[in-house]
């Protein structure tokens, strides 16, 4: 059974490790974008 | 703090939402591992079906959004519409490659074999080239509108190529069955636990899903607003040039 | 709109009769691939002959990119585009008439590949009713397809690599049926090969549909 875990972990962790990175990409991303922009013009919603 | 939008794309709803994503991957893991039981079919493997159906449901949510937002474009020609469809493009890019990889990490010990020629999983590789098209037509030298048309055609163009190929590899496939290659398919024992844990992580994942959307749209959206005031800034620096002489 | 259709289709095809491009160009192309697989694969073995139709099949989709780019670099030329939009034909009738004449380039491109096929893998033709149909309606799928993301990707630098990008998953179920109806024909079976028939007449039925409904914004504006 120990050779199932290491797919079921290499499973997990790619799913993990790929949205915790591409959610840091888009945060930094978010943040340095947001220092280009006036205050007001940053939302859709404005 | 007189500014009335933070430097980043975050906001009181996102704050709230991304805790309880948080919240709730902690509690699916848990579910996942510790709580329920192996199977008795599957054994431990049943754990990784609690995250692949859920990235499938997710990606193609994300179409369906991608999808929906092409056609606002084409009718509306608002930017709104193109910077949702993008947004709902490369989230859903990202889900479509984890539900690939996922999909064939738990083939491996299943079924012998990373890949199966089916009509699911070819028609989700296929998806995942057309996402890659989607992103790369928003990314031509183009005039905006130019290229928020284009794209938009290509978006709402993904759901019908998907259906397209999905019934074509499903006739295929099932109209040519090898005595060796029969049904692939799964057998689990249905337990209460197993099945909460299963919508628990579709729930989780939409979740996940709604706020890397409202993430990237609002990158997105600061995109063209930074291109719009490095414009401003060039126009006003060549007009004070000319007022100076 | 046929009128403009056929003015369009004519002004494409002659000057390909004029500068003989697909002629001396693409059609050795199509050659070259099939020369290519008698290479990789051991002709007296029964492999090449097993993967005849999609062998045949994935040489017609390499062709078709090609041709698709052929028939958009027409118009990339300076004011060219602007004097297409200015002259007043109908934005269908121009996307019916570049369709028309990249199915029947198509057309001369797939009786090359099927006298190739059959002289160099030596393969009897058999179920010409079938084979004809599923040339025709292949065609057609392939062709609407191709001048619908051909207009996408025109104008652009990156439209060589673009182009194959867009285009070949889209026509991954024409390749499916066409492979499927031509080895049904090439087997003795027809029958079986009808249901593949219908798939690609529905694919080229919604590609025609779409791309003449969506033609005129993309004209407008590219």
């Amino acid at each position: 059974m120990s050779g199932d875990m290491t797919y079921i972990l290499a499973g997990w962790g790619i799913t993990l490790v790929a949205l915790a990175g591409y959610t840091t990409i888009l945060v930094l991303r978010g943040r340095r974008l947001s220092r280009q922009v006036p205050p007001e013009r940053r939302r859709w919603t404005s | 703090m007189t500014s009335p939008h933070p430097a980043s794309t975050a906001s009181p709803a996102t704050r709230v939402l991304g805790v309880v994503c948080l919240a709730g991957m902690a509690v699916l893991v848990f579910l996942a591992f510790v709580a329920s039981p192996k199977d008795a079919v599957q054994g431990d493997l049943v754990r990784l079906l609690y995250i692949h159906p859920a990235l499938a449901w997710t990606a193609y949510l994300a179409c369906f959004v991608a999808f929906g937002a092409s056609i606002q474009h084409l009718r509306r020609r608002t930017q709104g519409s193109d910077v949702l469809a993008h947004a709902a493009v490369e989230v859903g890019t990202v889900l479509t490659a984890l539900t690939l990889a996922t999909g064939s990490i738990w083939g491996r010990p299943t079924w012998g074999v990373y890949w199966v020629w089916d009509a699911r999983l070819t028609s989700t590789a296929m998806l995942f080239l057309l996402l890659l098209g989607y992103l790369a037509i928003q990314r031509i030298d183009a005039p905006p509108q130019v290229r928020s048309r284009r794209a938009a055609i290509v978006g709402v163009l993904l759901v019908p190529n998907v259906i397209l190929v999905h019934q074509s590899v499903e006739w295929w496939r099932t109209l040519h069955q090898d005595a060796t290659l029969a049904r692939r398919d799964f057998d689990f024992a249905t337990s209460d636990l197993f099945m909460f844990t299963l919508v628990f992580s579709v729930v989780v994942m939409t979740l996940v899903f709604v706020w890397l959307l409202m993430h990237r749209f609002r990158v997105g959206w600061l995109e063209l607003q930074a291109d719009e005031v490095w414009l401003d800034e060039a126009i006003d620096a060549r007009r004070a040039e000319g007022a100076v002489t | 709109m046929l009128r403009d259709a056929l003015l369009v289709a004519g002004k494409d095809l002659r000057i390909e009769w004029r500068s003989r491009v697909a002629t001396n160009q693409i059609l050795p192309v199509a050659l070259m691939i099939l020369l290519l697989f008698g290479f990789a694969l051991d002709p007296d073995s029964p492999v090449l002959d097993r993967a005849t139709p999609g062998l045949f099949w994935v040489a017609v989709l390499v062709v078709a990119v090609l041709a698709v780019e052929r028939s958009f670099s027409l118009e990339a030329g300076d004011g060219v585009r602007d004097a297409l939009r200015l002259s007043g034909l109908d934005p269908a009738g121009v996307f019916l008439g570049k369709f028309l004449a990249l199915a029947a380039q198509l057309a001369a491109v797939q009786v090359v590949l099927i006298v190739g096929v059959v002289l160099l893998f030596g393969r009897d033709l058999a179920g010409l009713p079938l084979l004809v149909a599923t040339g025709l309606a292949a065609n057609a799928g392939i062709a609407a397809a191709g001048t619908l993301y051909g207009v996408l990707a025109a104008g652009l630098r990156v439209r060589e690599t673009l182009l194959p990008l867009l285009l070949l998953p889209v026509l991954a179920p024409v390749l499916i049926a066409a492979t499927r109806a031509m080895e049904h024909a090439l087997d003795g079976a027809p029958a079986d090969g009808w249901p593949w028939f219908n798939l690609l007449a529905v694919f080229a039925l919604t590609y025609t549909g779409f791309g003449t409904l969506a033609f005129g914004p993309l004209l407008e504006d590219s």
